[in-house]
Formats: C-alpha cells, structure tokens, sequence
C-alpha cells in the first residue's frame, strides 16, 4: 500500500482525493459541488410532493466520482455529499451515520493491510477532508455546528465553511467569522486550520498558510449558471442591486479554497489523514480488541 | 322608514367622527409575535418597521456563560408605547428565543402555542370576573412566522409549528433574509411554500379583498398575491450607487433596499400590519380566533372552572421540584422545632407539679403539727 508517492509519479497517474461535503439543506452544498467540478456531478434536488413535504427524511451518505484536470494535473474527485442532515426535527442520529461512514472506510483498509495477500487493485476510500457549511445566521455557532465538529474531528480534517456567504456585507462576515473562530476556539474543537513550523518552514509557506488560516472559515456563493457582466461571461448570481461574481475573490473565498483543496494542500491533507488520523483510529481499535481478548 | 335627505342631515353622519375622536382618545394595544430560528433578522425586521430600537441586537460577550444543558424555547416579552400625531399604541412584541436553535427540536412548539392559549384564556377569565373594566389584553393579534431562505421547500419542523399556529392566531409567513435569493429563485420558491402551505392544510391570515373603491381593492389584491412576503431588514441609511440615502444593506456588488418594492415586499408587509389591516387584524383575532378558543372551552367546561394545565417545559419542571424540595425541608425543620419545643414545655410542667406536690405535702406536714398543737392546747384552757 505505497502512499509515499513519488512527485514525478503522480503527475503521470494523477492524485486521488476524497472529499465529503456536510451542511444542511439550502446552504448551497449540492452548488458548491458542481461549481467546484465546473460540472452537473449532483444532480438538481426533485421537488417532492408537496403532501409529503411534513415527512422527516433521515440523512444519506452519496458517494459521486468525477475526473478534474488541474493545470494539467490529473485529479480523480471523490465527493461524498450529506443530503438530510440537520432537516429533521429531531438531529441526534445524523452525527452517527457519517461517523459510522468515516469509520467503516477506515476498517476497510485495516483488514487490507493484515491480509496475508493484498490487492493490488485495493481501492482507498477514506476521506481526506470534510467541509462543514456553517448557517450564515450572522450570531454565532448553533448547537448542531458545534456537536458536529467536535464529534468529526477525531477522525478527520474538519474545515468550516460559511454557505451563502452573498447573505453578508463585508463588515458581518468579518465579524461572523471572527465569531466563529472564537466559538471554535473556546470549545476546543481541532479544525485544519493549514498548520505551519515558524522554525521550519520557509517564508513562502508560512505566508501562505496564514492567509489561509486568516480566511477561515471560508465564504462561498455557489452558481452554476454564467452571465453576462462588462460583456464578459462570469459565474454569478444576478440581483436586482447587483452581480456577485464566484470567482471574485472580493466577493468570497471560493477560488482561494478551491486552490488549497485541489493544488496547494492536497497532498498535506492525505497525509495528515494517513499519518495521524487513520493511526489513532488504528491505535483505538486494537487496543479495544486487545483488551476484549484480555477480558 | 324615515330617510334624511342629503344636506338636510340630523347629525348621524357624524358618529365615524366621534368614534374616531373616542378611539384616538383610547389609543389601541397591539400584540405581534415573531417566530423563527435565531440569525433570521427578526429583530431587526421589528426595529426596522417601528423605526425605532424595540429590542437592542443580540451582544455576544456573555455567550459562553450560558449552560448548554438548558435547551428551552423561552417567550420574551417587550412593550413599547409608540405614539404618532397624538395616537398611542400599546405594542406588546413577543419574541421566541431558542426556537429551532438545538439539535433537537422536538416539542419546541410548546411553549409557543401555550402562550398563544394562555392569553386567550386570561381575557376569558377576567370577561368572567365581577369587575371587568381594567382588562389585562394580550391577546395575540399576529404571528408572523420567518422561513429560512434555503430556496427549497418548508422544513418539517416549519410545518408542524404552522399548522398549530394557524388554528390559534393570524399567522402572516414572511421569507426572512430575502436578499439571499435571486429574484427567480424568490419566485420559485413563494410558489413551493404556497403548495405546500395548501397540501398541509395550513391556515394562513386573509382578508377581504372587496372594498369600495378600486384603489383599495387593487391594493388588497397586490398584498395578498405577494404572499409568503420577502423581508430584507435594515435600520442603517445607506448610499446608492445614483446617490439617494435609504435604509438599505451595502453590499461590495451594491446596495439592497428595504423600501424598494422590485428588492422585496417589506413596504406591502409593512401596509398590512400598520397601515391598513391592523384592525383586521386585532377584530379577526377578537371575533375569530377568541371566539373559537372561548366556545372550545365553554362546551367542556364549567364557568369559572380552572383549566386543566399540563407543565411541557422541563426547566419549569425543575424549577418545581426545587421548590417542592425546599418547601418539604422547610415544613420539617419547623416540625422538629415544634416538637422539641413541645418536649421542653412538658417537661417544665412536670418540674412544677412536682414542686407544687412538694409544697402541698409541705404544708400538710405544717398543718397535722398545728393541729396536733391545738389539740394540746384547748384541754389546758379549759380547767
């Protein structure tokens, strides 16, 4: 199971990348997935019957796999999206079922790994990060945000995001998110937040990673559709007031966390996902059945 | 039938004068509830229809003193007296902190719609006391209900609470933060929630469209097609982009304002709650609404009968066991008090009795000799 992959390797394969996408509904997350992939990867939600609108849908886990190219670099896309949380009444059960989901994949590779012959056509399905879309309430962070994070983060890198972020003027977003940060900080909850070694990295990375940091959490406008601004095509939304252009980064974080999950950090994110998360889970369970044997 | 003619009147036609005159003198009491999950501009809304600061904005400085085990629906209440060329209102908003802001909100509704029922039952009650004239009345008189703009459909939650709602009080459904959606998508999804609003059999507030003259009726029929009506929020004054000075949001791609009818409906909501309906509005709420909770509970219950109260809020739950703790500890260091009190006197009673036996045979001792004394005596005096 090689994932010290060489560079040059890579760019001839490609990277694979696992992304899951959580946030309730009308938050913009099924756009933000297609504007990410410049494409229809999930499909426009179907009305239900209004009769039926009172019937509590529990979340689903939705698996879609799309081929990106990055500058030339090939990217095999996994995007897990989250359809149903946070819709019912009651919201208790969601946290366990993308537990169960983040879990399961990584079971799968421990029992890979103790086969005596492995496969080498073994699929990696573990997830590399999660997207948590923050209802843009313009307060602070709601019950469900902060049992959320905190009960994903063991297991993987957590980055909030702010959906809709267009609901904003400058000055409340700045405050939101400063907020937010705070919440995230007073109830100890260990998001991605771009680490970086003042001793040892250089100082590109080091600014990089602070601008990064200092985004957090990231405001996005999803579109899909393109209009016509200054007689040039532009992904936005047209109000009567105005334009909001997604790839203005003006306008909201979209390009600049596009770029650190699919260039810049990708390979960051895998790492820490093998190298940390996956062996604290691996250290838990086989301790856990250690001790069920010992018993 | 005597008929005046036009011109040669006795005066009757005064009589919408004088009312007038009395009900300015009265001035009015108004009671409006907002219902929503927190961060959907409720208060602003408010502040922003009255002009005037009703309820301060939310300071986040204390948030993190809150206990997160108390997950109760709380129903706030804020009075203001607004008055305008020297007609008062009483206005009474009731807000409903907590609402949908948990992860579970199951039963949430409660103390809501208890609210709701307790007011009725308090304007009953006083109706039925000796002394009538100094009514308590807050009866509420509309419940606007805010829905997150997430373009889709209602929630279910959305629908469990309107249907309870609907039956209880004139419940106006407002799209709050309506500068998040594209004027499509707006349109989009009025439609949705009109659907649904009908296939759940959710009773929503209407009016009479006919009126006298056809300003008013095309006015009543613009209001009512707007509904669920879009609300963009703002007390700030803002700068356009052509340089006019409005109460607006300022966004980098351009200002949304609150009073332009093609940006949202707040001037139509505005026209509904204030201008134009707000009798409808307090008369639909006294006449309908009352009268329906008032004959619900006539045919099942005596007058003067107390109504059968069952306690939802678990904080009050609590707070009941606490008190019914204290008062048992109370009642039973009292008692002890009692007893040993009563040990006590007892006790000093027998000391005196014995005391006074002591003394009683004492005396005894000194009369036996006196008259053994005697005795010796009497045989001596008479030789």
């Amino acid at each position: 199971m090689a994932h010290r992959i060489g560079r040059r390797k890579n760019v001839k394969k490609g990277f694979q990348f696992t992304l899951m996408v959580v946030g309730a509904s009308g938050l913009g997350r099924t756009t933000f997935i297609n504007t990410l992939c410049d494409a229809d990867v999930v499909p426009k939600r179907e009305s239900d019957e209004p009769e039926m609108a009172h019937v509590e849908e529990a979340i689903k886990i939705k698996p879609y796999t799309v081929e990106l190219d990055e500058d030339g670099v090939k990217i095999s896309l996994t995007v897990v999206d989250t359809p149903g949380f946070g819709d019912m009444i009651d919201n208790e059960y969601c946290f366990q079922e993308i537990l169960g989901y983040l879990e399961r994949q990584y079971d799968d590779i421990l029992s890979e790994e103790s086969r005596i012959k492995r496969n080498p056509r073994f699929r990696d399905n573990r997830v590399h990060a999660l997207l948590y879309f923050i209802t843009p309430t313009g307060h602070s962070l709601r019950e469900i945000d902060i049992e959320l994070m905190k009960r994903l983060s063991p297991r993987i890198n957590v980055i909030p995001v702010v959906g809709k972020a267009d609901t904003f003027t400058p000055t409340e977003l700045a405050d939101f998110k400063k907020r937010v940060m705070e919440d995230i900080e007073h109830h100890n909850i260990p998001i991605y937040n771009f680490p970086y070694d003042p001793e040892e990295d250089d100082e590109e990375t080091i600014d990089e990673n602070s601008e990064l940091r200092s985004l957090l959490p990231f405001a996005l406008i999803g579109c899909e559709e393109e209009i016509m601004v200054n007689g040039r095509k532009v992904r936005g939304r047209q109000y009567p007031w105005g334009i909001v252009e997604v790839d203005n980064t003006q306008h909201c974080d979209f390009a600049k966390l596009r770029f650190a999950l699919l260039s810049s950090h990708l390979q960051d994110l895998k790492e820490i996902t093998h190298d940390y998360l996956y062996e604290n889970y691996r250290t838990e369970k086989l301790s856990r059945s250690a001790d069920n044997l010992s018993d | 039938m005597v008929s005046t003619q036009a011109g040669a009147g006795i005066g009757i036609a005064n009589l919408p004068n004088q009312r007038h005159a009395i009900a300015s003198k009265k001035g009015s009491n108004y009671t409006i509830m907002l219902c929503g999950e927190s961060g959907l501009g409720k208060t602003t809304f408010i502040n922003t229809l009255f002009t005037t600061t009703i309820k301060a904005p939310k300071t986040y400085k204390r948030r993190f003193n809150n206990s997160t085990t108390e997950k109760t629906v709380e129903i706030e209440i804020i009075r203001a007296e607004l008055e305008e060329k020297q007609f008062g209102v009483k206005l009474s908003v009731i807000d409903t902190p907590g609402f949908g802001d948990y992860t579970n909100n199951r039963d949430s509704w409660m103390p809501i719609v208890d609210f709701i029922d307790d007011q009725h039952e308090s304007y009953m009650r006083q109706d039925q006391q000796p002394q009538r004239q100094e009514l308590s009345d807050m009866r509420v008189h509309c419940c606007l209900y805010f829905i997150r703009p997430t373009g889709h459909t209602l929630k279910p939650l959305d629908i469990e609470v309107m249907k309870r709602l609907g039956t209880r009080v004139n419940l106006i459904p407002v799209i709050a933060k309506a500068d998040t959606l594209t004027p499509t998508d707006l349109h989009k999804f009025k439609k949705r929630i009109l659907e649904v609003l009908a296939a759940q059999n959710i009773m929503y507030y209407t009016f009479p469209l006919e009126s006298d003259d056809e300003a008013s009726t095309r006015r009543n029929m613009n209001i009512m097609a707007a509904m669920p009506f879009s609300v963009i929020g703002s007390t700030d004054d803002v700068l356009t982009a052509d340089g006019r000075t409005v109460k607006g949001r300022q966004y980098s791609w351009g200002v949304a304002e609150v009073e332009n009818e093609d940006h949202c409906d707040f001037k139509k909501l505005r026209q509904l709650l204030i201008r134009t309906h707000m009798l409808d509005l307090i008369h639909s709420t006294e006449e309908f609404h009352y009268e329906n909770y008032r004959r619900a509970q006539m045919e099942t219950r005596k007058i003067g009968e107390a109504k059968v109260k069952t306690v939802t809020n678990p904080k009050w739950k609590e707070e009941e066991e606490a008190l019914r703790k204290r008062f048992t500890e109370q009642v039973r260091l009292e008692e002890n008090r009692f007893r040993s009190w009563e040990q006590q006197l007892i006790a000093e009673r027998d000391r005196l009795n014995k005391d006074l036996e002591a003394e009683h045979s004492h005396i005894k001792a000194l009369e036996a000799e006196l008259e053994s004394m005697q005795v010796g005596v009497s045989p001596k005096q008479r030789k």
